[in-house]
């Protein structure tokens, strides 16, 4: 299996975290204006190397890789040459190589279950915000195809972070309301996100045009004036943070957007209901509820009919609804690293799932899908913690049902929490000022007894992780860094909208 | 069992609180330091910022060192000649001055040193429109000999061939040889009169024989004895006993200073660096601040006081040894951190405070700021270390872990790169042979490329017996062999011709102040240098993976080479020519270690070039890897500017792999220059990323690295406007300059020299 390389860059310092051995690989199916590879372009360039290549190379590179640092295949478009990315990750993988695909999302559907697992960091180039810009820009007719990508991730097996970044040309998105429209579209992944970046249009790659003999679309623009770029990525990570804290408000305010999808599904029947409602009170969940309240808790859920293929829940969910299997089978599963979907349970008449989710509020890790068509009772979390929560019958229901998943959802919990950097810092940093916090004239002061390597086990992270976070949100004007002990709060807002 | 001097009321009274060892019982101050201080691990939180009165100090001391850039003129004391007690004491500002000493009695006042040779002397005050007092060179002239005359009355035919072809350039047989470093704590610790107990003691012991290298030895003991004597009498002009041994931290700071401003008035060594004393002093600021006595604020000024003083040694050089060396360099190296033999790390918070007065006292080529990096020194000091580098450009790097192995943990570097132990060793400096010139007389038959006889208009034959190459295209195995033959007969005569040199230097210019501050017997280095490697590795790999085709003069002589396909370049992490390069490298140090040194010196080698690479560049003909005639070298151990194909790290690790312990065992340098927005996404990124990119260097036990972090836009205004950037300082080859210092050409070299800027 051999793959066509374009060139290695064994010093790449801004490709994904720390330092990376970045392979450029031949082939894209874009032509965007702005292209600086348009060497890369053809599938047919390039040189010949083979995935045990790969790995010897990035072994002569690994002592510079730090914490963080690794490979990262760039191009082109990595995901054009499926099954040599695949081998390649598959091989640093087994040696314990941190990796990422700097993409645009262009591959093919049936590639991405085996590629995305072995991925730590994607980063994404999000090309335009509309499908006729992107068009205009690509050549290609491909924006919609890209949300697909977007909105898959997950289920795609993708367990990383995400860094998303965004060409910015002078005249097209240099404004805010570009911005907004760009956090817009990382709505589906917002939860991976770790870095947003804008990356200043320049014409450094104009010359190689020249020499190629092919025609520059964008003749005669300028670069793009660094200092702006600068301060509309600094808002769009503000507009990023800010969306984060409103869905979560939203979500918690009201989840009638949840409930309208299971309205709709809703069992119109009368007299179908009123069977599954006699059927109900039959079930132990709701020997432990008071008489009187029987109604009310009757009122309140909702059934819903699903077809076999159809998702009741879907990893990230907010934890809001418990779900109970009134007729049907569901299966509860997730990607795992090799791209394989393991199956957790498949869930009958008369069980239930997402129980333990709203007992300690954490989204839902695995994705529910219909088996085939169910009839399912959603319970909302208003209405459990109303009547079920003081039921100690109900709660050791829930957490025997819950228990066997307990160990996989804790190894999961990890896995998430490393890739949430940004999260986790900014929990941090709100959990000290909540502590240490001092009011003063230039912000929140914090004076830290810790040093970076307790910061970092104190939060879970790695010291160079911790430390290049507290170096990013200084960057995007959040915080000021004095010496190593003093932290200093400039934007707790910001701050505010990374923590659930 | 010796005495213990605790038992000594002067001892006892400077020595109180400090742990005694066997450093208290005859001279030892690296287990004084082993046994008193303490290592810090914390990070830079602590540092002060300057005082008042030091910023208004430096701003004085500034302002005179911008109008000497800025007018390109020099003073100089016109008087009276160089010595360790010759000048009455000068001072800058002296109620503001908490550390004093001058060279002479005025700031920037430059000594004359006739010692070396008085004909660079009279060209370099000539340069400058200056003469000396009427009758006083020439009284001198009249009943002195000079160093520099020595080696030329003793210099065969062949040596003065193979120096006027540059073949052998830069030796130090007109001017100071430098590199080595009295072990100046030793003033501080014990006091002048206690080491000149122990020199007589050692005269006194060394008296039954009477060979010449006894007789030798005890004449250089008496000189250094009066060299004792002479640094006592120039403290006490300043009001100074430094007889005792120092009492606190001021005073060893003081006293410390003093022996190393006994140097630089007796020398105009080319490196007079300084040693590694940031462990030292800080035992003594430890102290100071344990009983009240200072607060940090102190102990910070105290050590930018010093570091002003250091930023003030000049030499009268002529302008073109200030062209060759780019700027004014001085190389007053420090060697800061590295790690003990028992694995303790050597960071103390007094390294930090070294490393601080980049930023209280603003950048400066001087001192020559040497990071001593090991796998084991604290995190924290590292990315501390990176983030200097990031802000000054005024950092540079070498692995402890390579030299403690071969120099114990008490070693500091002299000028850029080589190692010695302090106080118990010392080196004959030798620069450098040009090995790309070296390779085309393999080609030339001994013939020099460039030089023709004035009369007759012929080429020069330099070398003897090699055989002229009259292949179509060049054949590896017979340009090897031949390069072989040529590598052997220049070892020889390059050991010879150092020989020379240093005979005559120890004879006429002998370091008395210097060697009176190292122990009585001495082991001696004597270090070589190789310039052009990347070019000779990147040719002989043209010539074995490409296809060259020399072009020859009517002469025979290839003056220019067509090079047809591709071939691999040193630099790009490609062991088909990595090895070359080492091979080549491995030859000649063996073909130098065949002819015996002056003075059973043990042979070193370095890969360093200074900025002599511009030099070498336009006295060397076409090379086969394409380089045109006159083009420059890469400084160092570079690679050879656009050679990487694939960024910076291929290239680190081909420098990686050359070989120190045993071969370059004096140093490899490299240079390594990067943007700031290539280097990470934001500052922190940038820190991190230089750090572990410094990690991984020297894990693969690579030597060195000078790191410059700027943009070139940055350096192209400064170019034109110079008054911007009065004190930009970028590293070049084991040092510092001040940007604007150096020669247009120079600006330009550094410009177009490879630049990391992947983005």
């Amino acid at each position: 299996m051999k793959g066509r390389l374009q060139s290695i860059e064994t010093m790449g310092l801004l490709d994904g975290p720390g330092t990376r051995t970045i392979f450029f690989l031949q082939g894209c199916p874009l032509r965007c204006a702005y292209c600086h590879n348009p060497d890369a372009i053809s599938l047919q360039g390039g040189k010949e190397i083979m995935p045990e290549e790969v790995l010897e190379i990035a072994a002569r590179y690994k002592p510079y890789y730090g914490e963080e640092g690794g490979v990262t295949f760039s191009g082109g478009e990595p995901l054009l040459q499926a099954e040599f990315l695949h081998k390649c990750l598959e091989l640093l993988k087994q040696e314990g190589y941190n990796t990422c695909i700097d993409t645009s999302g262009m591959g093919n559907p049936e590639f991405l279950p085996r590629i995305l697992p072995l991925a730590d960091t994607l980063i994404i180039d999000v090309k335009a915000f509309d499908s006729e810009s992107f068009a205009n820009l690509t050549l290609t007719k491909g924006f919609a195809g890209y949300l697909e990508f977007l909105g898959n991730l997950e289920n795609y097996g993708f367990r990383g972070q995400v860094w998303a970044r965004h060409v910015m040309v002078p005249g097209y998105t240099d404004n805010e309301e570009s911005m907004r429209e760009f956090v817009q579209i990382l709505k589906p992944v917002s939860h991976l996100i770790d870095r947003i970046e804008i990356l200043p249009y320049h014409t450094a790659g104009v010359e190689k045009y020249r020499r190629l003999g092919m025609p520059y679309r964008l003749e005669g623009v300028e670069p793009m004036d660094k200092e702006r770029a600068k301060e509309l990525e600094i808002y769009a990570n503000k507009v990023f943070a800010e969306g984060l804290q409103q869905d979560r408000k939203k979500a918690k305010a009201s989840n009638e957007e949840k409930f309208k999808i299971l309205r709709d599904r809703q069992v119109v029947s009368k007299q179908e209901q009123a069977e599954m409602f006699a059927s109900l009170r039959e079930l132990p969940l709701l020997r432990e509820v008071a008489e009187e309240d029987v109604e009310a808790v009757l009122s309140e859920i909702i059934l819903s009919n699903f077809k076999a293929g159809d998702y009741i829940f879907r990893t990230g969910d907010a934890p809001d609804l418990m779900y109970l299997i009134y007729q049907g089978e569901m299966k509860i599963f997730y990607n795992t690293i090799d791209g394989e979907e393991q199956i957790f349970y498949i869930y009958r008449d008369g069980d239930f799932v997402g129980g333990l989710n709203l007992l300690v509020e954490t989204p839902y890790r695995y994705v529910g899908q219909a088996l085939t068509d169910c009839k399912v009772i959603a319970i909302p979390k208003a209405t459990f913690d109303k009547y079920f929560y003081d039921s100690s019958v109900i709660l050791r229901s829930v957490l025997t049902k819950s228990f066997e998943r307990i160990r996989w959802a804790e190894e999961l919990i990890q896995r998430l929490a490393t890739s949430n950097a940004s999260m986790k810092t900014a929990g941090l940093l709100l959990k000290l000022v909540k502590r240490i916090g001092v009011e003063t004239e230039e912000g929140i002061r914090l004076e830290l007894s810790m040093n970076r390597e307790e910061l970092g086990n104190y939060s879970g992270l790695r010291r160079e992780t911790i430390t290049r976070k507290l170096g990013q949100f200084k960057d995007l004007g959040y915080i000021d860094l004095v010496g190593n002990k003093v932290i200093i709060i400039k934007d707790l807002e910001a701050l505010e909208g990374y923590v659930l | 069992m010796k005495k213990d001097m605790f038992e000594r009321t002067e001892m006892a009274e400077a020595w109180r609180g400090f742990k005694p060892g066997n450093w208290s019982r005859g001279i030892d101050v690296r287990d004084f330091i082993q046994q008193n201080y303490k290592p810090y691990d914390g990070d830079g939180s602590f540092l002060e910022g300057a005082s008042e009165r030091t910023k208004g100090l430096w701003n004085q001391v500034n302002e005179l060192i911008q109008e000497e850039v800025r007018s390109r003129t020099v003073r100089v004391d016109l008087k009276r000649f160089s010595g360790i007690d010759s000048f009455p004491p000068g001072y800058i500002d002296q109620e503001h001055e908490l550390i004093v000493g001058l060279q002479t009695d005025e700031p920037l006042k430059r000594m004359v040193n006739p010692y070396g040779g008085t004909r660079m002397v009279e060209n370099a005050l000539s340069a400058y429109g200056l003469s000396m007092e009427p009758g006083l060179l020439e009284q001198f002239n009249k009943y002195r000999k000079t160093h520099n005359q020595g080696v030329f009355d003793a210099y065969t035919k062949k040596m003065r061939t193979v120096r006027s072809a540059g073949l052998l350039t830069g030796l130090p047989d007109a001017y100071g040889r430098g590199r080595i470093i009295g072990d100046y704590r030793r003033v501080a610790l014990y006091g002048i009169d206690y080491l000149k107990e122990m020199r007589l003691k050692d005269k006194e012991n060394f008296s039954d024989s009477a060979t010449e290298e006894a007789i030798r030895l005890r004449e250089e003991f008496s000189e250094q004895i009066r060299a004792l004597d002479q640094m006592k009498a120039m403290a006490a002009r300043y009001g100074f006993d430094i007889g005792r041994p120092a009492r606190n931290g001021q005073e060893a700071v003081q006293w410390l200073y003093f022996g190393y401003l006994a140097a630089v008035k007796e020398n105009n060594g080319a490196a007079t660096s300084f040693g590694r004393n940031t462990a030292f002093l800080d035992i003594y600021l430890q102290r100071d601040l344990e009983k009240g006595l200072i607060d940090e604020k102190t102990a910070q000024e105290l050590i930018d006081q010093l570091v002003i003083k250091l930023r003030m040694v000049r030499h009268l050089r002529t302008p073109e040894y200030d062209e060759l060396f780019a700027g004014d360099p001085t190389w007053v190296t420090e060697s800061i951190g590295g790690v003990g033999e028992d694995g303790r790390h050597l960071v103390t918070k007094t390294a930090y405070r070294f490393l601080h007065t980049l930023e209280n006292l603003g950048t400066s080529p001087e001192p020559n700021m040497t990071v001593l990096w090991s796998k084991d020194l604290p995190r924290e000091f590292k990315e501390y270390c990176a983030e200097m580098s990031i802000k000054t450009a005024s950092i540079q790097y070498e692995n402890d872990d390579l030299m403690r192995p071969v120099y114990g943990d008490d070693y500091a570097i002299a000028c850029c790169v080589s190692a010695m132990r302090v106080g118990k060793e010392m080196q004959f400096f030798g620069a450098r042979a040009n090995l790309a010139k070296a390779l085309l007389y393999a080609i030339n038959g001994g013939r020099d490329e460039i030089w023709r006889d004035k009369e007759t208009g012929q080429p020069i034959t330099v070398l003897d017996g090699i055989e002229q190459n009259t292949q179509e295209l060049l054949d590896y195995e017979t340009v090897w062999e031949s390069f072989k033959a040529v590598l052997d007969q220049l070892a020889k005569i390059y050991v010879e011709t150092m020989n020379t040199i240093h005979y005559m230097h120890d004879k006429y210019a002998y370091e008395a102040g210097q060697m009176a501050l190292h122990d009585p017997h001495v082991h001696r280095y004597i270090a070589f240098g190789i310039a052009g490697l990347s070019i000779v590795a990147d040719s002989l790999s043209a010539i074995k993976y490409a296809k060259v085709r020399p072009i020859r003069d009517e002469f025979g002589l290839a003056v220019d080479f067509a090079t047809e396909g591709s071939f691999p370049r040193y630099g790009n992490d490609d062991d088909r020519v990595d090895r070359i390069a080492i091979e080549v490298n491995r030859c000649f140090m063996e073909a130098l270690r065949r002819t015996p040194a002056y003075r059973g010196a043990e042979h070193t080698l370095s890969l360093l070039t200074i900025t002599s690479n511009v030099a070498y560049g336009k006295k060397t003909g076409a090379t086969p890897d394409g380089r045109k005639y006159g083009e420059a070298f890469a400084p160092g151990a570079n690679p050879m500017n656009g050679a990487e194909q694939s960024g910076a790290l291929a290239a680190l690790n081909s420098v990686a792999k050359l070989p120190y312990t045993g071969v370059n065992q004096d140093g490899i340098s490299l240079t390594f220059s990067i943007i700031p927005a290539a280097l990470g996404k934001n500052a922190m990124d940038r820190v991190l990323n230089l750090t572990n990119i410094l990690e991984g260097y020297f894990g693969q036990r690579a030597f060195h690295i000078n790191v410059n972090v700027l943009d070139k836009e940055l350096l192209l205004d400064a170019m034109e406007r110079p008054e911007l950037y009065p004190n930009l300082t970028i590293r070049v080859s084991g040092y510092a300059v001040r940007f604007n210092q150096l020669s247009r050409e120079h600006q330009l070299d550094v410009i177009n020299r490879t630049f990391f800027e992947f983005v």
